[in-house]
């Protein structure tokens, strides 16, 4: 007899993971919340969805892989995509799959709609977070992008841009001074009126500069 | 809508009695669209435009950059995608991928595009593509259009691992063209990125071509029958494929990667393949075409087997060669011998550049003056003056001339008035 999944097993990836039809169900159906039938686990391994079972005599034989592929499946159906647009996106490695569902699975609990999920886009995701720096703009524009056209409310689109505004990612504008030398000036920045506040403001700019080259020194 | 696959050796026939070296070009060609189907609607199109507004786009340049997004949002349909992203030191998704209901939206917002600061190339790219990812869309052809007239000063800036990435996500099914506007772009970097990406690389020199350039890769992308394309060349019983002359980079599985095909396209690859004595009706290689085609599911695949007729070596000699074979050779090993004009400059070294450009012409003026020989001869006698006016220019388009062997180069009407 197949033994039940232990938590400590899942850990220790796919490999040992073996289940029944009955075992596949009821973890399918509580991570997605949803009652999962036999008929659309066949139906899925027909359409070439999720890989065909292995065989114990006439018993099907689910694995960890099997699991992943389910789970992604629905999720992805669930969200609108066809079945032959999701066809794609789960013939990859085992390590890709469990890549795509942490990200779809993350994303599935603040916000029902989120992006589509694929290769393409976990391939750039990955890329992203090795890059570290650029997750913050990424994290504040994608649920903006994923979210339906018609959904995409004015206020949306308002606290997109006060969040530009006010963090440390404002617009920048670039001034030549003279050959290789260029000011950078954030569009937040407040130049003083013409005058003795602006001359006072441009005394301490040249001060701090002066500052910066006797350092250098 | 099947491609085919041509043999043509520059001589007609091998050794039966020594070793040959096989001078061999391969034809790929594309039939063109049939009428009946010249009516259908072409594949969806799932697009990111990513704009460069560094500081020295300012003017003209962001001016016709703008007018051209605009003609290329006019030009698509509520079918279409597409995205617009611009980038200097950070990045901005300007409007997020949607279908192109109404062109307004994006003409509206392409017109708040001004210039600003660094060049922040590759994150650029990166929103581009991650706009075109979320849409990912497999019976659509999904691409980001790379614009820009800067080097990459800000961010990931090395072309190796640009192209490496770029190259990754070709591999997940979107592509990427590069355009270079001007005279300050890193022409060796967008290269790089058109090869890696699987698209059309374009040097433009002034920014009035963007519209035309715009309207030619939406025509490419439509007539597209092949992307991923490769060529995988088996040398058999002891025949040795020893050079391909178009330089075309290499997959993991040692094939070689060619540019897209369209319809009414022909691809000329020449090869060099060294054979011992060989025996009558042996095979001499096998060669096999495969790439993902718009239309039909799964990796599509050719076979041709070459055999030769086998002679005495003596009698070899009295043979006719292929003319075609010999010009389009001579093109080949000319496009190839710009890399050695682009070293000589690169070392400052430029009366090595000049005699390379001139004993290219040497050997092209040996061949039978055709057509496509004339024009070749005056591209280089062009290089040859440019280089002593303007050797940045004159480097940059060696560099895209040089690329023609291996990746889709577009190339203006007017481009050399």
């Amino acid at each position: 007899m197949v033994k039940p999944l232990s938590s400590s097993a899942s850990a220790h990836g796919a490999d040992e993971a073996v289940y029944g039809l009955d075992q596949l169900l009821e973890l399918a159906g509580d991570q997605l919340g949803e009652e999962i039938t036999p008929r659309t686990v066949r139906l899925y391994a027909t359409e070439g969805l999720i890989d065909r079972p292995g065989k114990d005599g006439r018993r099907a034989l689910y694995s960890q892989r099997h699991l992943l592929q389910l789970l992604l499946v629905r999720t992805l159906a669930r969200r609108g995509l066809s079945l032959s647009a999701i066809a794609p996106l789960v013939v990859g490695s085992d390590a890709e799959l469990q890549q795509q569902w942490s990200q779809l699975d993350e994303s599935a609990q603040p916000a029902p709609a989120a992006e589509p999920i694929n290769n393409a886009l976990a391939y750039l995701q990955s890329m992203r977070a090795d890059m570290g720096g650029e997750s913050e703009a990424s994290a504040s524009l994608l649920p903006l992008l994923g979210s339906p056209l018609s959904s995409r409310s004015p206020s949306l689109r308002a606290s997109r841009m006060s969040g530009r505004s006010s963090a440390s990612s404002s617009r920048w504008h670039r001034f030549s001074l003279a050959p290789g030398v260029e000011l950078h000036l954030s569009e937040s920045a407040s130049i003083p009126p013409a005058g003795s506040r602006r001359e006072a403001w441009l005394k301490r700019l040249i001060d701090r500069l002066r500052e910066q080259l006797d350092h250098q020194d | 809508m099947q491609p085919f696959l041509h043999f043509r050796p520059l001589w007609p026939a091998v050794a039966a009695d020594g070793a040959t070296a096989l001078d061999l070009l391969i034809q790929i060609s594309a039939p063109p669209l049939p009428p009946e189907l010249s009516t259908r609607p072409r594949p969806p199109l799932n697009l990111a435009l990513v704009i460069d507004r560094s500081g020295s786009m300012a003017g003209s340049k962001l001016s016709y950059a703008r007018k051209a997004a605009r003609f290329l949002a006019g030009e698509l349909t509520s079918r279409d995608r597409l995205a617009i992203v611009t980038f200097d030191d950070e990045v901005n998704v300007l409007v997020p991928s949607q279908p192109v209901r109404d062109p307004l939206t994006f003409i509206s917002a392409i017109n708040t595009i001004d210039a600003g600061g660094c060049t922040a190339l590759f994150d650029g790219w990166l929103a581009g593509a991650t706009q075109v990812a979320q849409q990912l869309d497999p019976t659509a052809l999904n691409r980001v259009l790379l614009l820009s007239d800067g080097q990459a000063n800000e961010g990931l800036t090395e072309a190796g691992a640009i192209a490496a990435k770029v190259e990754g996500l070709t591999q997940r099914g979107i592509s990427t063209s590069a355009f270079g506007l001007g005279s300050g772009f890193d022409e060796d970097l967008m290269g790089a990125i058109a090869a890696a990406g699987d698209g059309t690389l374009a040097q433009i020199e002034s920014p009035r071509q963007l519209a035309d350039l715009y309207a030619s890769e939406l025509q490419g992308l439509a007539s597209t029958i092949g992307r991923k394309v490769s060529l995988g060349i088996r040398g058999k019983h002891g025949a040795e494929l020893i050079d391909v002359l178009n330089d075309l980079p290499q997959t993991v599985a040692g094939n070689f990667q060619l540019p897209n095909l369209r319809h009414g396209q022909e691809l000329n690859v020449g090869v060099r393949l060294q054979l011992p004595a060989w025996a009558a009706n042996q095979e001499i290689a096998s060669v096999r075409l495969a790439w993902d085609s718009p239309e039909q599911q799964g990796r599509q695949s050719l076979v041709e087997l070459l055999t030769l007729p086998v002679q005495p070596k003596a009698e070899l000699l009295d043979l006719e060669c292929d003319p075609v074979v010999a010009e389009q050779f001579g093109l080949l090993q000319a496009n190839r011998e710009r890399r050695q004009t682009i070293e000589a400059l690169d070392q400052g070294d430029l009366q090595g550049a000049l005699f390379s450009l001139a004993s290219m012409d040497e050997r092209l003026a040996d061949l039978p003056q055709s057509e496509a020989i004339q024009r070749e001869r005056q591209l280089l006698a062009e290089k040859r003056a440019l280089m002593q006016q303007d050797r940045n220019l004159s480097r940059k388009r060696l560099r895209r001339e040089s690329l023609r062997s291996s990746l889709s180069v577009w190339e203006a009407v007017d481009d050399n008035d």
